[in-house]
């Protein structure tokens, strides 16, 4: 009879962790939640776009705001960086007020050339980064960043990617987020912080 | 006696009118707009709203345009902190449903551009709806960051 009840709680135990392999299986990887982002960032080196070697040093005693993208992105990419630069006027401290980094995620289509002419369309000055697929991997990876390349069926392909805007104080310290889905008037609310 | 009788159920008949008739497609698209976009992107994005003012649901099906290869919907999800963008293969817009299609959600993408899309430029849209058949917009396309 003990050995039976052994027998039972064991196969309880198997069938739990069962479940939880299965659980932790199914779950789609996701990006850093903006908990683990608290210690995210730390130094990088690419090319802006002007074919010109980037250091992270250049940004230091000025704030800066930090989106990962690509050119052909038609819809929300714009989105964000008309966004940015609209908060940015209304913030009312001028373009200096913070910086303003694109960092594509497409390094194999996206050249400095690529970046110049597509942040040229907003009528403010953009930061626009690229480098080697390694470099962008590794800068991903500091800023705890996702994205993969989705084919398109007419062919050619998408770049699924994270899509929160990453905030950085004038000390380089990590400021929070702004979701694409968060009001105007709370994103306003952290870049006010953010630049005091 | 009998013609009269005839006549007040045509009459009838007439005003409460038949189900069928009176769910003629009432489409209505305004507000088309795009964004600019740079020499060597290949895609641009449009939006507008679509207004179903009949009594019957419907569908977008297809759309064309001369300034692309190709015009399809799609749409762009934020779930899990990722940006996915995905075509759907046809957009439903239900009987009495006015549509918005607008950034970061459902849009219509044109790709590959035959050439840049320029600030003031007029394109047309071709859309076909399951009921309503072929309807065309005219698409404005602003600055980035103009709206």
């Amino acid at each position: 009879m003990k050995r039976f009840r052994l027998i039972l709680w064991l196969a309880v135990a198997l069938a739990a962790a069962a479940a939880l392999w299965l659980i932790a299986r199914t779950e789609q990887p996701t990006p850093p939640s903006e908990a683990s982002f608290v210690s995210i960032g730390g130094p990088f080196a690419l090319t802006d776009s002007d074919g010109k070697s980037f250091s992270s040093r250049q940004l230091a005693g000025k704030p800066y705001a930090l989106f990962f993208g690509f050119t052909n992105c038609p819809d929300v990419c714009p989105t964000t960086l008309a966004r940015l630069v609209r908060l940015r006027r209304q913030l009312g401290a001028g373009d200096g007020a913070f910086d303003i980094l694109f960092v594509t995620v497409d390094p194999e289509r996206d050249r400095p050339a690529d970046l110049k002419r597509y942040l040229s369309l907003y009528g403010a000055p953009i930061i626009g980064l690229t480098g080697s697929p390694a470099q962008i991997e590794r800068v991903k990876k500091t800023f705890g960043i996702f994205s993969a390349k989705v084919p398109q069926p007419g062919g050619g392909y998408s770049v699924d990617h994270s899509a929160a805007v990453l905030l950085f104080g004038k000390d380089g310290g990590f400021g929070g987020t702004i979701a694409p889905d968060e009001g105007d008037a709370p994103a306003l609310g952290k870049l006010k912080r953010l630049t005091a | 006696m009998f013609r009269a009788i005839l006549s007040a159920a045509c009459a009838a008949l007439m005003l409460s009118g038949c189900p069928s008739r009176s769910a003629a497609p009432d489409l209505r698209l305004s507000d088309g707009w795009a964004r600019a976009t740079a020499p060597g992107q290949s895609s641009g994005a449009a939006y507008l709203t679509i207004d179903n003012r009949g009594e019957r649901d419907d569908r977008l099906v297809t759309v064309a345009t001369t300034r692309a290869a190709t015009a399809t919907i799609h749409q762009s999800t934020a779930a899990g902190g990722i940006m996915r963008m995905r075509m759907l293969a046809t957009l439903p817009v239900a009987a009495g449903e006015r549509l918005t299609l607008s950034p970061g959600g459902t849009h219509i993408m044109l790709a590959p551009l035959t050439a840049p899309l320029k600030p003031g430029e007029t394109l047309e849209l071709t859309m076909r709806f399951e009921h309503g058949g072929e309807r065309r917009i005219p698409v404005t396309v602003v600055a980035p960051g103009a709206r």
